[in-house]
């Protein structure tokens, strides 16, 4: 039996209006949330177009899984990158290859990222989708990718109005207060995000034991979450999380440092879940996971831009004591009338049009500002305590790096960062 | 040093949980760098103090907020609810398989008071909007010292103690245990190297109940001495019986021993009651051994053995001793070594007696004992008196063997007046598993008549005497 997908009408508009285009093939990704049972497609989002490459090239993989990995940041918990499409003349069993191909590498590069353990119950079938251009027929498939040889299984894909409106949304302000030494003469952007890695990684872990409560009451893994019993009533609930400091910690560590990272302040997390009653299980998964997430995200792209500019002048970064302020994270809702929001970061120096033109180029979403929502977190504050901490050091505060917004620039100092997982991703040809 | 007052009846509540503790020590400066320790201890403090603070109960859906005016959830319950009712909330087992444990409520006698177990939590979500995240690069070549602070924290109530009250005394608890592990680490600091202050409870005679006493980890008890000397002379309690010894910590009867062993099985059981007869019992902990354990096959010949191991696990139990209780070969190598038994002794299955016992003590343990003859295992019958001062100065297993078998005497039911005498045994020739329940209920450990004894063979005891030292 295969996987059902439930789509959103507006996403078979969005389709329609890609195989107007002119002629060659054009690839998306479609996003949602999936479970068990079954899957909602809450959007599709064409792959920006590259400016060196003509139309009418074929399909670029690494082109495709730097979108996905771009836009999976910009989703909050419970929404992902579900599967691929692709527009094209030609007929459905000959892309089956190409598909196959894209989903695996996209599905590679996108985990690669994700630093909490798998569970049991996380579902690892990715669609994939084509749609004859001319007939506007779709050919809808799902492959397993946690199975390097599956092959390709059948599966439903519906269109249904209403599927963005009944959503629930858990969220909560989460305080992170991180310290990691840095080995002797290895303080580089390199290293710590390697050092930042690793405690991360612990910190998710503790998150994940953590205890969660949902609008101020410890709930049995099975119970739903209450009050979901009208239909068109938008479920939003506030959670707490309690952790314990990780009890296998290994033995005490005592070691040389060369200096340390410290990372300080809050995050606003949240999670959608499709469902008029959905399980506090889920619930708190997901926004578990969005919690590492976002913190991951922000750090990652620091640290992008810290390589790129110490790459540029060498010789700045040898201050003693340098503080940066993590981009905070703005909201944008998906339609007008429905509760789902996808977000963006934000840093201390970009202004709000430049979130907008991301959204449009990353989701082809037309956001105006007063659409935007940046009132859920506080841009960091770098206070007097801060920086007068230890008067006899010498403390400089780095003005956050300019923001490189565009896709290409941002692949190429990502692809520096994730070396191993890029080329070991393009050396196996799925 | 917490001191919990005691009382008849009442709960225990006991709060564990690991603090992170982390810290820079930039210079090799004794002074600078217990500055940076005391800093990190009152980071600690401020935690533990501030509204993140949470102390969950174990087993249940109940959380509390001690700093937040008490707060609990879920909202049935109140800073006023007696302390008491917490038991309702939690979910035991006996709740979940009601039928299966009925016959084993019978035996157990009611023990000591009821112990609540919490965790100590610390709440990481807060209303928002708040700041993004501050990243703080520091570039500065230091030692970094990372370990975790295992609290345990202990508080007795009473019945007409309320939530509020008694969480305010567990916060306090909380406070005065880093205070004490602060001073426990700054005393034993080596260079840049940290000892893990580890809280433990003991139990002292009433009125004084439990009281939280903080070791560093690592240092043998053999170099505390001053330390438990003050503990004495603070609590006024005599220099010849070792409260304060690692291994006499109070142990929480919810807690299952690692090794598996049974504990005093002798406590569940009846004491025989005699004409103007009094009961005098072994003191302290023992751990029962006996044939087939720990895949040794010794049935048949290793009874005295076990009994063996029996007294070396109160040496070990009340902390005079810190080695593992000896194997049969250990045993058997002991007797080779101080020319007691040729070499082939070792991996024999040969018997040993009371007096091979004497040596075996002496040299592992450095324990002393005597030796009671007896001519005719009649003569036992008369040996009321000095079996109960022995028990009453000494408090040891007594090691018994004769004819053909091996026992423990664990204690002895004795009149003055009527020369009636009845004796604890703990027979080391059950073959079966550690079964309380089987174990009391056939007699393994029970109280004998005089006629259990061979009335004609001969008998040699062992009677091990206590090391009067703290």
């Amino acid at each position: 039996m295969g996987r059902s997908y439930i789509v959103e009408d507006a996403v078979e508009g969005c389709l329609s209006k890609l195989c107007e285009q002119k002629a060659g093939s054009v690839t998306g990704l479609l996003l949602g949330q999936s479970s068990p049972q079954r899957d909602f497609v809450v959007m599709a989002t064409r792959t920006p177009p590259r400016e060196e490459t003509p139309a009418g090239n074929p399909v670029d993989k690494e082109w495709v899984s730097e979108h996905a990995r771009q836009v999976s940041r910009m989703l909050p918990g419970g929404l992902s990158v579900l599967g691929v499409f692709i527009i094209t003349d030609t007929e459905a069993k000959d892309t089956l290859t190409t598909l196959r191909q894209l989903v695996f590498a996209m599905e590679s590069l996108v985990s690669s990222e994700q630093l909490w353990s798998p569970a049991e119950d996380d579902v690892s079938d990715c669609v994939a989708l084509h749609v004859n251009r001319k007939t506007r027929k779709t050919f809808c498939r799902t492959f397993d990718v946690k199975d390097p040889k599956s092959t390709a299984k059948p599966a439903d894909w519906r269109y249904q109005a209403g599927v963005c409106s009944s959503w629930s949304m858990v969220s909560c302000c989460l305080h992170v207060d991180l310290l990691v030494p840095l080995p002797d003469n290895k303080t580089d952007p390199e290293n710590m995000d390697k050092c930042l890695k690793e405690e991360l990684r612990g910190w998710a872990q503790r998150l994940e034991s953590g205890v969660c409560l949902m609008d101020g009451r410890k709930l049995a893994e099975d119970a739903e979450l209450p009050g979901g019993q009208k239909r068109n009533v938008r479920q939003t609930y506030t959670a707490q999380i309690l952790v314990t400091p990780s009890e296998q910690r290994l033995a005490d560590e005592e070691q040389r440092c060369g200096g340390s990272v410290s990372i300080r302040g809050a995050v606003h997390s949240r999670a959608y879940l499709h469902s008029n009653k959905p399980k506090a299980r889920l619930a708190q998964k997901l926004l578990k996971r969005d919690a590492v997430a976002t913190v991951t995200t922000r750090v990652q792209m620091l640290l992008e831009e810290l390589l790129t500019s110490e790459d540029e002048n060498k010789s700045s970064s040898k201050q003693k004591r340098e503080l940066f302020c993590l981009p905070h994270r703005v909201f944008c809702p998906l339609k007008a009338s429905g509760p789902l929001c996808v977000c963006d970061y934000q840093f201390s120096d970009e202004s709000v049009c430049e979130v907008t033109e991301r959204l449009k180029e990353m989701l082809d979403i037309d956001a105006a500002e007063e659409d935007l929502d940046s009132s859920q977190e506080a841009p960091g504050e770098i206070t007097e305590r801060e920086v007068g901490a230890e008067p006899t050091v010498e403390t400089v505060v780095a003005l956050e790096p300019k923001r490189n917004s565009f896709i290409g620039v941002a692949m190429a100092t990502a692809v520096a960062l994730l070396a191993t997982a890029a080329s070991m991703l393009y050396l196996n040809d799925v | 040093m917490v001191v919990t007052d005691s009382s008849d009846s009442g709960t225990i509540l006991r709060v564990r949980g690991p603090l992170e503790f982390k810290c820079q020590l930039d210079s090799t400066d004794a002074r600078l760098m217990q500055k940076v320790i005391s800093r990190t201890f009152a980071t600690l403090h401020s935690q533990v103090k501030s509204e993140s603070c949470v102390l969950t109960v174990c087993d249940s859906s109940l959380i509390i907020w001690p700093n937040k005016g008490v707060y609990v959830t879920p909202e049935e319950i109140t800073p006023n609810t007696l302390c008491e009712d917490i038991h309702q909330w939690i979910q035991t087992d006996e709740q979940e398989s009601a039928g299966k444990r009925s016959s084993k409520k019978k035996n157990k006698k009611s023990s000591a008071a009821s112990v609540i177990n919490l965790r100590l939590m610390m709440e990481v979500t807060k209303t928002g909007p708040l700041s993004a995240p501050i990243l703080r690069r520091t570039l500065q070549k230091s030692h970094f010292l990372s370990t975790t602070l295992p609290m345990d924290c202990v508080v007795r109530t009473t019945c007409s103690d309320t939530i509020k009250d008694a969480f305010e005394r567990l916060l306090e608890a909380l406070t005065h245990q880093l205070c004490e592990m602060e001073k426990v680490t700054l005393q034993h600091m080596k260079g840049a190297t940290l000892l893990v202050p580890e809280p433990l409870h003991f139990l002292l005679p009433e009125p004084k109940g439990l009281v939280t006493v903080v070791y560093p980890v690592g240092v043998p008890d053999s170099q505390l001495e001053t330390h438990r000397k003050e503990l004495h002379q603070q609590f006024e309690l005599p220099d010849d019986w070792p409260y304060f010894r690692r291994a006499n910590a109070f142990h929480f009867s919810n807690e299952p021993y690692k090794d598996g062993y049974l504990r005093n099985p002798h406590v569940v059981l009846t004491h025989p009651t005699l004409d103007n007869g009094k009961v005098y019992l072994v003191q302290g902990i023992y751990s029962y051994h006996h044939y087939m354990q720990d895949h040794m096959d010794d049935n048949g010949w290793g009874c005295a053995y076990r009994s063996l191991q029996t007294i070396c696990s109160w040496f070990t139990q009340q902390g005079y001793v810190e080695r593992a209780v000896p194997t049969h070969r250990e045993i058997q190598q002991t007797l080779v070594d101080v020319g007691d038994k040729q070499g082939s002794f070792v991996g024999s299955r040969q018997w040993i007696g009371s007096i091979e016992v004497q040596v075996v003590l002496n040299q592992l343990l450095e324990v002393t004992s005597k030796i009671m003859f007896v001519s005719q295992g009649s003569e036992l019958a008369s040996k009321g008196r000095e079996l109960a001062n022995h028990f009453l100065t000494e408090g040891t297993p007594i090691m018994i063997g004769g004819g053909v078998l091996a026992h423990t005497i664990l204690g002895v039911a004795w009149s003055e007046t009527t020369g009636q005498i009845r004796y604890l045994i703990l027979d080391p020739h059950y073959t079966g598993a550690e079964d309380l329940q089987v174990i009391t209920d056939k007699g393994w450990c029970g109280w004998k008549g005089p006629d259990f004894w061979d009335q004609t063979a001969y008998y040699n005891l062992c009677l091990p005497q206590r090391p009067k030292v703290i």
